[in-house]
């Protein structure tokens, strides 16, 4: 049980190496190995999605993956997303149309829809709802949720500018940062 | 939690009543069982391991209760599982009859599940408990059809 | 206070930036060097006597700091606060008995925490409670309400004698005058079922003793962190000035997360302070399902006396409510119930009664909308059913009975439960239920829509009910106001917040007294450091009465501003403004000074001051109100159900809503939205579901559905302003009223879909699956129509 492995992972185009059980979470890796504690753990059986963070790019739920599996390999979280304190786009439209309240879901949401948006650019509201259904959330009733993606869908001008690829610019394909 | 059901033997009723109360047979055919001892004439305690959805392989501390038999036709236990994952506790009659060369067997159990694999596992309970059955029974079929084709039934 | 710069306008968050990206701090968030971690073990058991604990191979495991059972709590053992006293009623009758922090001698509920086990990782520790042999006896459990009160039944208490928790009866009017008079009594049996509240951040304390200083700091996932500071430092023998409290960022608070003194609240500062580490506890989404108090469990037996024309002579209830093992907040919910059931109307006579029972099942506290949603579900549906039965229309027979809008304050001459009257401060009912109607083409779904749909096939039901939510009640809040140096405004109040957008609302009270801009003000809440005098965020109260207290503090502020300044620049208080920042003289722009230039002024280094005068800008004040307002609304939904599967689609959902003055529209509508999503969840997918032994069957997001972007359509609002004169700021609580009727509105939609059908629906929450048993159950039952059952049942005499 207490065996433990060395990792090497690349999270926000940084890499960590670290020693852990295999038994440790991802979501617990990154909180408390890395104390990157923007992603959130809600329910620890996958369901809230809550925990929800990029693995090689396609959203994951942390509290469903162990450590060792993301050996390797690239996580992006929340914490990887404005750059340089300029929000990403998509943050931004959270903002704009008031899509959070206790804001204890919200980077799982992002999470889930940066990939969903790159794939669907022009997602119509059943397409975001059906994307958002793997997200709990327990304050807004998500119609704001929405309406920040349809706000984002429908302003073509700033989805352009980083729907091609740009969190992977920041993650999976950066350059490998310094081990810490 | 009720289980009931129906099942038919092969063989006579003599023989399914010997088997049904031997704890070697037990353990041999009950899915999940490592360990069952007759620890009394009428007490047996065992170890048994039990899939139900999220939760795999919850071992259980077993204990069973013989009480009111009437050899061959009918017996009741008292039932006690505890384990890490939860408990169950109740009580099961079992009657035999004579069905032409075979027997029939019902059963009828009132069990409580306590504990998380009651929690989180109760959709697929009752889907687990008849599943296990049908094996363990389907298991003990063979068993007598094995005994009584080498005529050691 | 009208709309302003800032008050009434639409500012975006403050709080986002932080919460966006990933930086706000939540409890589990906090990490302290040698931390240790905690796990609870607790009961499978429902009911049983606890014949003892052996820990021993547990305090033996590697990585194992301690393990306490109740015994080793020596002096520290002892039952929780009882926080809500029962309200002064004649003849009330109320046991107390509220939760232990470790079960000594039997265990009540499951989940009942046994003991605790502090270890180097969280996964250590609850590796070590597989290590802990716990000898329970098993006892038979009681779970339904009136089974508890039969004779015989197994005692939760064995102390009372019997599981009757409380007996409260109100009364006004001459009920049985009433029912004699009646041209109809309208009797039914009313079933709410329990669900969890269910917030995505699961609750979680940390405790870290500073022994340098001597002193408690708490990270706690509370509404309430000052009562908690006072209780804990009463508790473990320290002065309130060395425990410090701070709820950080919560993430959904929903009501549970009161001032509760959870077991794990009362623990884990005591075991930090023991050990000399700090400790952390963060609870799992299963023991939420335990640890964390419900609600809504109640029967209620009710009977509505009708005159001919639609009038309501009088309501007479009789109701059973479910406290779960214990009831440490008094009688909260059932009284809410009692006093909303009243609603918008004209009541001339009410008899109610209700008997609050302990079973063997987690403990009932209040739950967004806090008993309010039974008492609005009884009266409109036997509104509903009376309409029925009189061949009125639903519309009508509500605006027959509103409270005229020129008849405030309305004396209910009832207490509600702050304990004062319930009198409705102000309100304009009927302009709401037209809105309203309008808004969802009532008439044309009548007379049109629904008959062409059913022609098709196709079953489409309206509801339109209206609701009422005593709101803002007292004690009090207090605020504190700083202008510093910087020129930028620190406000600091005591309520916790859990995503209500305080940083936001409570700095435009601010900015717009100071004329600052919005971004200039600072907000902390909810750290006892900061503010030391409060309650909490409770009752749809934050805004009220903490908002009120910001706008006092300011105001005070603002004397303090003007005084100075006027000495400052030569001319009087009274031609002065206050204006981006700056105080300036009217008409005479460049003749100022900014308020960082004032503020320095104010703290002067050198030189004798004005005796009676205090440096800086800053004041710190309170507000009290004399009582709780009277928020109101509207909600009307279409839904469209399947007859062969008992699937219902909410196809609109509009809501007409009276919170008195907004501070800010685009927080009150998310409030109402997402208030409407946990009505919607209630209604038809929340149920916690226990079997007869008291075992919950459905304690994972796998089992207990919430509602997800697919089930919860966007609420299309209005607001009405009716502004309370209860408070300057004339506003009323908004936050848990989206909550309250969505159950009643989707009992009449779903009971109107299927008119015609026989089903009546007189339970929530009402799953598919159960729906659809009482579809089945009532074929054939009534042709287009008949009213099937109903008619049958509505003669009877009331309970």
């Amino acid at each position: 049980m207490t065996g433990q492995r060395t990792i090497g992972v690349t999270v926000n185009g940084t890499r960590h190496e670290r020693a852990v059980e295999p038994r440790l979470l991802l979501s617990d890796f990154l909180r408390h190995d890395l104390g990157l504690t923007g992603t959130h753990v809600g329910c620890e059986h996958g369901v809230c999605g809550a925990c929800t963070v990029l693995l090689d790019g396609e959203a994951v739920r942390s509290c469903l993956v162990f450590a060792v599996q993301a050996d390797g390999r690239a996580v992006d979280t929340v914490e990887g997303l404005a750059v340089s304190g300029v929000l990403h786009p998509l943050q931004q439209a959270f903002h704009q149309a008031h899509a959070l309240q206790c804001g204890f879901c919200t980077p799982g949401i992002l999470m889930t829809l940066v990939p969903f948006l790159r794939e669907h650019p022009h997602a119509g509201e059943r397409e975001i709802r059906e994307a958002l259904s793997g997200n709990l959330c327990r304050c807004t009733g998500y119609a704001n949720i929405v309406a920040a993606v349809e706000r984002l869908v429908q302003g073509a001008g700033e989805l352009g500018s980083w729907g091609a690829g740009e969190l992977e610019g920041q993650g999976a394909d950066a350059p490998r940062g310094a081990a810490t | 939690m009720i289980v009931e059901g129906s099942h038919t033997f092969p063989g006579p009723r003599g023989v399914v009543w010997k088997m049904l109360l031997d704890p070697d047979v037990l353990a041999k055919t009950m899915p999940g069982a490592s360990t069952i001892t007759r620890v009394a004439d009428d007490r047996y305690e065992g170890k048994m391991k039990v899939g139900v959805g999220p939760i795999t392989a919850a071992e259980f501390e077993v204990t069973i209760t013989l009480s009111d038999p009437v050899p061959p036709e009918r017996y009741r236990m008292l039932i006690e599982g505890r384990g890490r994952f939860g408990f169950t506790r109740g009580n099961a009659a079992v009657t035999l009859a004579e069905d032409g060369a075979g027997t029939a067997m019902h059963y009828q159990a009132d069990l409580q599940i306590g504990g998380k694999i009651a929690a989180v596992g109760q959709r697929l309970l009752d889907t687990v408990s008849k599943m296990m059955l049908r094996q363990g029974l389907e298991a003990m079929t063979r068993e007598m059809e094995r005994r009584l084709a080498e005529g050691t039934a | 206070m009208s709309a302003g710069r800032y008050v009434g306008q639409r500012v975006l968050r403050l709080e986002d930036a932080k919460l966006l990206t990933g930086r706000a701090l939540f409890v589990d968030d906090v990490q302290l060097p040698g931390m240790l971690h905690v796990a609870f073990l607790r009961s499978d058991e429902a009911h049983a006597t606890l014949r003892g604990i052996d820990a021993s191979a547990a305090r033996a495991r590697p990585g194992v700091v301690a393990v306490y059972t109740a015994p080793d709590l020596g002096d520290y053992w002892r039952p929780g606060p009882l926080l809500v006293p029962p309200p002064p009623i004649p003849g009330l009758v109320f046991n107390t008995a509220t939760q232990v922090p470790l079960a000594r001698d039997k265990v009540r509920h499951c989940g009942e925490p046994l003991a605790m086990v502090v270890a180097e990782s969280r996964y250590l520790a609850e590796d070590a409670l597989e290590d802990i042999v716990v000898d329970l006896d098993p006892l038979p459990a009681v779970t339904g309400l009136e089974a508890a009160l039969a004779t015989g039944a197994p005692l939760v208490h064995e102390q009372f004698g019997s599981n009757l928790a409380a007996q409260v009866r109100q009364a006004t009017g001459d009920y049985a005058a009433a029912r004699a008079a009646a041209h109809r009594i309208i009797a039914r049996r009313f079933h709410y079922d329990r669900g969890a509240s269910a917030a995505i951040e699961n609750r979680g304390v940390v405790a870290q003793w500073d022994e340098r200083v001597d002193e408690l700091t708490v990270w706690d996932t509370t509404q309430a962190p000052i009562p908690i500071r006072n209780g804990l430092a009463a508790m473990l023998g320290l002065r309130e000035s060395q425990v410090r409290v701070i709820a950080p960022f919560i993430g959904g608070g929903f009501g549970p997360k009161i001032m509760m003194f959870y077991p794990e609240e009362v623990l884990l500062p005591w075991a930090a302070i023991r050990l000399g580490r700090p400790l952390k506890w963060i609870e799992d989404r299963r023991e939420s399902f335990y640890a964390t108090t419900q609600e809504r469990g109640q029967i209620h037996d009710a009977e509505l006396a009708v005159a001919k024309d639609g009038k309501i002579l009088g309501v007479r209830d009789v109701f059973l409510h479910d406290t779960g093992a214990y009831d440490p907040y008094g009688l909260t919910v059932p009284i809410n119930s009692q006093c909303t059931l009243l609603g918008p109307y004209v009541v001339p006579s009410y008899e109610s009664e209700f008997t609050a029972v302990f079973t063997n099942k987690p403990i009932v506290t209040p739950v967004r909308g806090a008993g309010r949603q039974h008492g609005v579900f009884v009266m409109e549906r036997l509104l509903d059913f009376a309409a029925r039965e009189l061949d009125l229309d639903r519309v009508e027979i509500r605006r027959r009975n509103y409270i005229p809008p020129d008849t405030f304050p309305y004396d209910h001459r009832i207490l509600f439960q702050d304990f004062r009257p319930l009198i409705y401060d102000s309100g304009d009912y009927p302009a709401a239920l037209e809105k309203a109607a309008e808004m969802i083409g009532y008439e044309r779904f009548v007379r049109e829509e629904q008959p062409r749909q059913r022609r098709a096939g196709r079953h489409v039901g309206l509801g339109i009910v209206s609701y009422i939510e005593g709101t803002g009640i007292g004690p009090y809040e207090g605020a504190r106001v700083t202008v510093e140096p910087s020129g930028s405004v620190r406000l600091a109040t005591g309520v916790g917040t859990q995503g209500q957008g305080h940083f936001t609302t409570f700095a435009q009270v601010v900015a717009e007294v100071l004329g600052v801009d919005v971004e200039r003000v600072q907000v902390s809440t909810g750290d006892t450091r900061e503010f030391g005098w409060g309650t909490g965020t409770f009752a749809s109260r934050g805004a009220v009465v903490a908002g009120s207290a910001c706008h006092a503090a300011a105001v005070k502020v603002r004397e303090k501003i003007v005084t100075l300044a006027a000495e400052e620049l030569e001319c009087a208080p009274g031609d002065l403004e206050l204006v981006c920042g700056r105080v300036r003289v009217k008409g005479s722009p460049e003749h100022g000074l900014s308020l960082g230039e004032l503020a320095v002024k104010a703290n002067p280094l050198r030189g004798a001051v004005t005796p009676g005068t205090e440096p800086g800008l800053e004041a710190t004040a309170y507000f009290g109100p004399d009582r709780g307002n009277a928020a109101s609304g509207v909600h009307a939904m279409i839904v469209e159900v399947d007859p062969e599967t008992a699937q219902v689609e909410i196809k609109r959902y509009v809501v007409v809503h009276d919170c008195g003055t907004v501070i800010n529209p685009m927080v009150v509508e998310a409030q109402v939205q997402g208030g409407v999503a946990h009505g919607i969840g209630n209604a038809f997918y929340e149920q916690l579901i226990f079997d007869e032994s008291g075992q919950l069957m459905n304690a994972s997001f796998m089992d207990y559905l919430l509602p997800t972007a697919l089930d919860v359509p966007t609420v299309e609002l209005a607001h009405i302003e009716t502004p309370s004169p209860l408070n300057p700021l004339g506003t009323k609580g908004v936050g848990e009223a989206g909550a309250i009727p969505t159950g009643a509105a989707f009992a009449q939609a779903v009971e109107d879909a299927l008119s015609g059908t026989g089903v009546e629906i007189t339970e929530i929450p009402l799953s598919p699956g159960r729906l659809f048993e009482l579809m089945a159950g009532s074929q054939g039952a009534g042709e287009p129509g008949s009213q099937g059952a109903g008619d049958s049942r509505s003669r009877r005499d009331g309970a």
